[in-house]
């Protein structure tokens, strides 16, 4: 994609991170090690939360700095630098997400070691028919009740939902970052909220909440 | 697909566009005011809030030296194989470069050689075309006026079988 001097120029001056990723280009090593610390926390987070298991994430986002490194040459400030760096992340996860699927180890929930009901959704069921002990569910369960309904997303919506949940990203960006229309993300994000809130219904209606009135 | 499906599809982007603070300054005023009046739309925004909402509670990741070390480790490994294979090609590129530098010159003299040819004066030509001079050079040095051998040419005085000598 042609990126005009004007473009360029724009995201140089409004971005820090498109600066450093500049000096990158250039061999600063100190550049990239800086650039690293600001995003291995958030990328990790991102990819955890897409692939289901951390050390995958780990393994995925070292792939993605790798790549920022060999790409640095052809680097060109066409975007911000978290649009950029997530795009590649996109690419990374998709292929890793192939992979397992092709291997049948796609499993995003995080596992239990509990002799009870095997699957968050279960002791989900168990939560709101009230055969729990407590209904108080702590915030171990809650995390895996949330992740559970992450899982229940599609890859594509499970991306837009992290990049907008956890990066703040406008549709703009999740739309350069997901190579989609900013209408497609739109679209996307309403039914990946939508889908969210049928699975999690069961547990805000019969939890600890009261009922909703009118 | 119903058009009851339609419209609440079509609600429910506006409802989440509304929350993502995506939508224009008029239609944030039109959600506001539908919110203001429609307990079932009102209802329908706080669902899917309630829901988004819950996500706050997936942690954040938190990684340790090892990570950061490893990938630094990791980088550096893929700078020194690039300054490896930089210094592989350069003898080959060199290689290369001599190569192509070697064919020139020699293209360019073969070029020169024949433009020499072209535009050069050829003595030998230039020999062969005075030939004839050469040959009665005896009896031009003698006479004072090309006229007068040109007249004693017609009378075929220098007849040997060709009547141009002088000519």
């Amino acid at each position: 994609m042609a990126i005009s001097e004007s473009s360029a120029q724009r995201y140089t001056l409004q971005d820090p991170d498109v600066r450093l990723m500049l000096e990158v280009r250039d061999d600063n090593a100190a550049a990239f090690d800086e650039l690293m610390l600001r995003y291995q926390n958030r990328l990790v987070t991102v990819l955890e939360h897409l692939v289901g298991r951390r050390d995958l994430a780990e393994d995925l986002a070292q792939e993605v700095f790798l790549r920022v490194y060999r790409a640095r040459k052809r680097y060109v400030a066409g975007a911000k630098f978290s649009t950029w760096l997530y795009t590649i992340a996109n690419h990374v996860a998709a292929n890793a997400l192939r992979s397992m699927s092709r291997r049948h180890e796609v499993n995003l929930s995080t596992p239990t070691n509990e002799s009870g009901p095997t699957s968050s959704l279960d002791r989900m069921a168990l939560a709101a028919s009230g055969a729990m002990p407590t209904r108080q569910a702590d915030k171990a369960e809650l995390c895996d009740i949330v992740r559970t309904a992450l899982s229940g997303l599609s890859e594509r919506q499970r991306m837009a939902v992290l990049l907008n949940k956890f990066e703040d990203m406008s549709y703009a960006d999740i739309a350069v970052t997901m190579e989609m229309s900013p209408q497609a993300v739109k679209s996307l994000l309403s039914r990946a909220r939508v889908n969210l809130k049928e699975i999690l219904e069961p547990y805000l209606e019969n939890g600890t909440k009261p009922p909703e009135t009118e | 697909m119903t058009e009851q499906s339609t419209n609440t599809e079509q609600v429910q982007e506006e409802l989440s566009a509304y929350l993502d603070g995506e939508l224009d300054a008029d239609s944030v005023r039109e959600v506001e005011l539908r919110l203001a009046r429609d307990a079932a739309y009102r209802q329908e925004l706080q669902r899917l809030e309630r829901a988004w909402d819950m996500l706050d509670g997936l942690p954040r990741a938190a990684v340790g030296d090892s990570f950061t070390r490893t990938t630094i480790e990791m980088v550096a490994v893929a700078a020194a194989d690039e300054v490896k294979s930089f210094q592989e090609q350069l003898p080959r590129q060199r290689r290369t470069r001599n190569a192509i530098a070697g064919g020139l010159a020699i293209a360019a003299g073969a070029v020169g050689f024949a433009l020499g040819l072209l535009w050069w004066p050829d003595p030998n030509r230039q020999l062969l075309d005075d030939l004839k001079v050469l040959q009665n050079f005896e009896y031009y040095y003698q006479a004072d006026d090309i006229d007068f051998l040109r007249q004693l040419d017609r009378e075929s005085l220098f007849a040997d079988g060709d009547n141009d000598h002088a000519s």
